[in-house]
């Protein structure tokens, strides 16, 4: 199927999206640019909307740079330190100035994500691995011990709680006024496209890239920093989503090829469509109430990783 | 120094740790201090050995020295059919189980698990250790978020007590569950204790097993039902250990230098009780509360696990 028909169930979906919630919104009022209905949907449902879809794009391409770079299909921010690491640093931030705002937070968060991840691709570079599988083995352990680290610092704290409760993905509480630091993944993904290039270089090993022409170090920062703006501007703003950055590249891959100058555009349409189809699953399934998206994506993310995985080794 | 000195020597430091944890700084008091820190070193105990015989004979099984028990998604599971039961059954399931029946039905469900674990084991990638490895991890981490899912649809009532099954520690072991727990470990060892030669052999491979005579199947089978059982034992009492197992059998190979389950078997017994009551000792004395058993295992053990990994890169 030619990738431009995927808009059309797309845009059904972003209009699902819109109609959906609580709060009755009546349409014929909604034209009136004011009132309630209006009220709503400019305070709520847009800016929700906006937000699962830059998000999706967002953590996709992510999947897709860290996986150029590690050159593992199985590399994503979950399973290379780089949610744990934000949380870490969103922790810090907290006790270190409580009162500074989200901006803080952010520059906190981004810091301790980027400086994680270039240590993870220093380890993983610096030993060549037999198994294709034992490197997201390294991330996951690597991630789980900067969040035993973070769970360390947050007992001590008496953050324990609020700590899984902002960390938890959740589109909820995203209102007008408080989800703009999300934006910041557009630029993201714009220069993500522009530079698909030279990740595809990067992908083929630092000789080859310095024999092309490419300078190795300086493009792979690039690239790790470019990931860790958009994780801790995703963290800040909805908590963690884990799976979306491995399992949407490798099915693109699947279907599409690896061409990146045509398949990133896909991979960003496939993102921003499997987190919006999660919100909707989950605000359906306990209708009044919600299911937080880091559950509903980990579950199907999981699962499908799980069968990409089995399919591929067995 | 020899094997067997250096194994005494640990004996002896986990004779001096307990005793050092019953009575420093106790008072004497033979009325409630002393009580209440025996049955927290009882808890411990069981504890101990429940980790140090299951990640011991998995390995056996398995045939190699990364994957254990906890990392394969058994606590996982535990976790989650206790998180379903209230859901479906709500409260009453544990006036209507009771201990026992509750204790009954999760050995139950951890043996079906077991065997299915065992048969996708044993039939797929057996060689490629890192991909079961991953695929526990990631089975491990979707389990968890359905538990997650299900203590968002209980009462705030039945979330306190799923809570208790979660982060259980020490400091909340009461009598009579430690007597429960301590009369099915002993049960479970005893049969360990008839098999050991068997134990052994199944150490060798499947292809060596079968050829020196061992019944495979089953042998195999009623060492997966026995671990079920201990899993289960040890998560009740003590919650998710992660990847204490791994660090326990790693270091009782080194100090036993030898395979023999006789020898392995209860100095991994010893290096586990071990290193829960030196956590516990941190916890209570130098962190003074500040922090959990479960954080400081799993922030130790997470790190040499990681090292392991990195050391040897790939060969284990």
């Amino acid at each position: 199927m030619r990738p431009a028909v995927w808009l059309v169930p797309f845009g059904l979906l972003c209009c699902l999206s819109l109609t959906l919630g609580v709060k009755e919104v009546s349409w014929s009022e909604l034209w009136r640019f004011s009132g309630d209905a209006w009220l709503t949907v400019t305070a709520s449902r847009l800016p929700r909307l906006m937000a699962l879809v830059l998000t999706g794009a967002g953590l996709a391409m992510c999947g897709v740079i860290l996986q150029q770079i590690v050159r593992n299909r199985f590399v994503e921010p979950a399973t290379s330190g780089g949610l744990d690491a934000a949380k870490l640093g969103i922790l810090v931030s907290l006790t270190v100035a409580p009162a500074s705002g989200s901006t803080a937070r952010m520059l906190f968060a981004l810091g301790f994500c980027f400086l994680a991840s270039v240590l993870y691709v220093a380890i993983i570079r610096r030993i060549q691995f037999k198994s294709v599988v034992l490197v997201p083995v390294v991330g996951l352990m690597y991630g789980s011990v900067l969040s035993a680290v973070a769970e360390f610092y947050a007992y001590r704290h008496n953050l324990l709680q609020s700590m899984q409760g902002w960390m938890l993905g959740d589109f909820s509480k995203i209102v007008q006024g408080n989800y703009e630091i999300i934006y910041l993944i557009l630029p993201i993904v714009l220069l993500t496209y522009l530079f698909a290039q030279r990740f595809t270089i990067l992908s083929m090993g630092e000789g080859m890239a310095s024999s092309l022409g490419v300078n190795y170090a300086a493009n792979a920062a690039l690239g790790l920093m470019l990931v860790a703006v958009c994780v801790s501007a995703t963290v800040i703003t909805v908590g963690a989503i884990p799976f979306v950055g491995l399992v949407v590249p490798n099915l693109v891959a699947l279907y599409h090829g690896e061409n990146l100058q045509r398949t990133l555009p896909i991979v960003a349409l496939y993102g921003a469509a499997l987190l919006l189809a999660c919100d909707i699953l989950g605000r359906l399934l306990i209708y009044p109430f919600e299911v937080p998206i880091g559950m509903t994506a980990g579950c199907i993310g999981g699962v499908v990783f799980l069968i990409v995985l089995l399919r591929k080794y067995t | 120094m020899s094997a067997r000195a250096l194994r005494n020597g640990l004996w002896l430091a986990v004779l001096a740790l307990a005793v050092g944890f019953v009575l420093l700084g106790s008072a004497m008091d033979f009325a409630y201090v002393i009580p209440r820190r025996l049955i927290r070193l009882a808890a411990m105990v069981i504890a101990g050995v429940c980790i140090a015989y299951t990640s011991v004979i998995f390995q056996t099984i398995a045939g190699n020295r990364i994957l254990t028990p906890a990392i394969m998604g058994y606590e996982a599971i535990y976790l989650l059919f206790q998180a379903l039961l209230i859901l479906c059954l709500g409260t009453q399931s544990l006036v209507l189980l009771g201990r026992g029946g509750n204790a009954l039905l999760s050995i139950v469900l951890m043996l079906g698990y077991s065997w299915l674990i065992h048969h996708w084991l044993f039939r797929n990638g057996r060689n490629n250790v890192y991909l079961l490895l991953l695929l526990g991890l990631v089975l491990s981490m979707v389990m968890a978020t359905f538990t997650q899912f299900i203590q968002l649809k209980i009462s705030p009532g039945e979330f306190s007590i799923l809570q208790g099954f979660n982060y259980a520690s020490f400091n909340k072991a009461r009598l009579d569950q430690v007597i429960y727990c301590a009369v099915l470990v002993a049960a479970a060892c005893l049969v360990v204790h008839r098999t050991l030669p068997v134990l052994d052999v199944l150490a060798l491979g499947r292809d060596q097993a079968v050829s020196l005579g061992v019944d495979y199947l089953p042998s195999v089978r009623l060492q997966l039902a026995l671990i079920a059982v201990l899993v289960a034992v040890s998560t009740s009492l003590v919650g998710p250990t992660a990847f204490m197992g791994v660090i326990v059998a790693n270091i009782s190979y080194a100090l036993a230098r030898t395979a023999r389950h006789r020898v392995t078997l209860p100095t991994a017994c010893g290096v586990a009780i071990g290193v829960f009551i030196i956590a516990q000792y941190l916890v209570e004395h130098l962190f003074n509360y500040t922090t959990s058993v479960s954080i400081l295992i799993n922030l130790v053990c997470g790190v040499y696990f990681l090292a392991l990994m990195i050391r040897t890169r790939g060969n284990p």
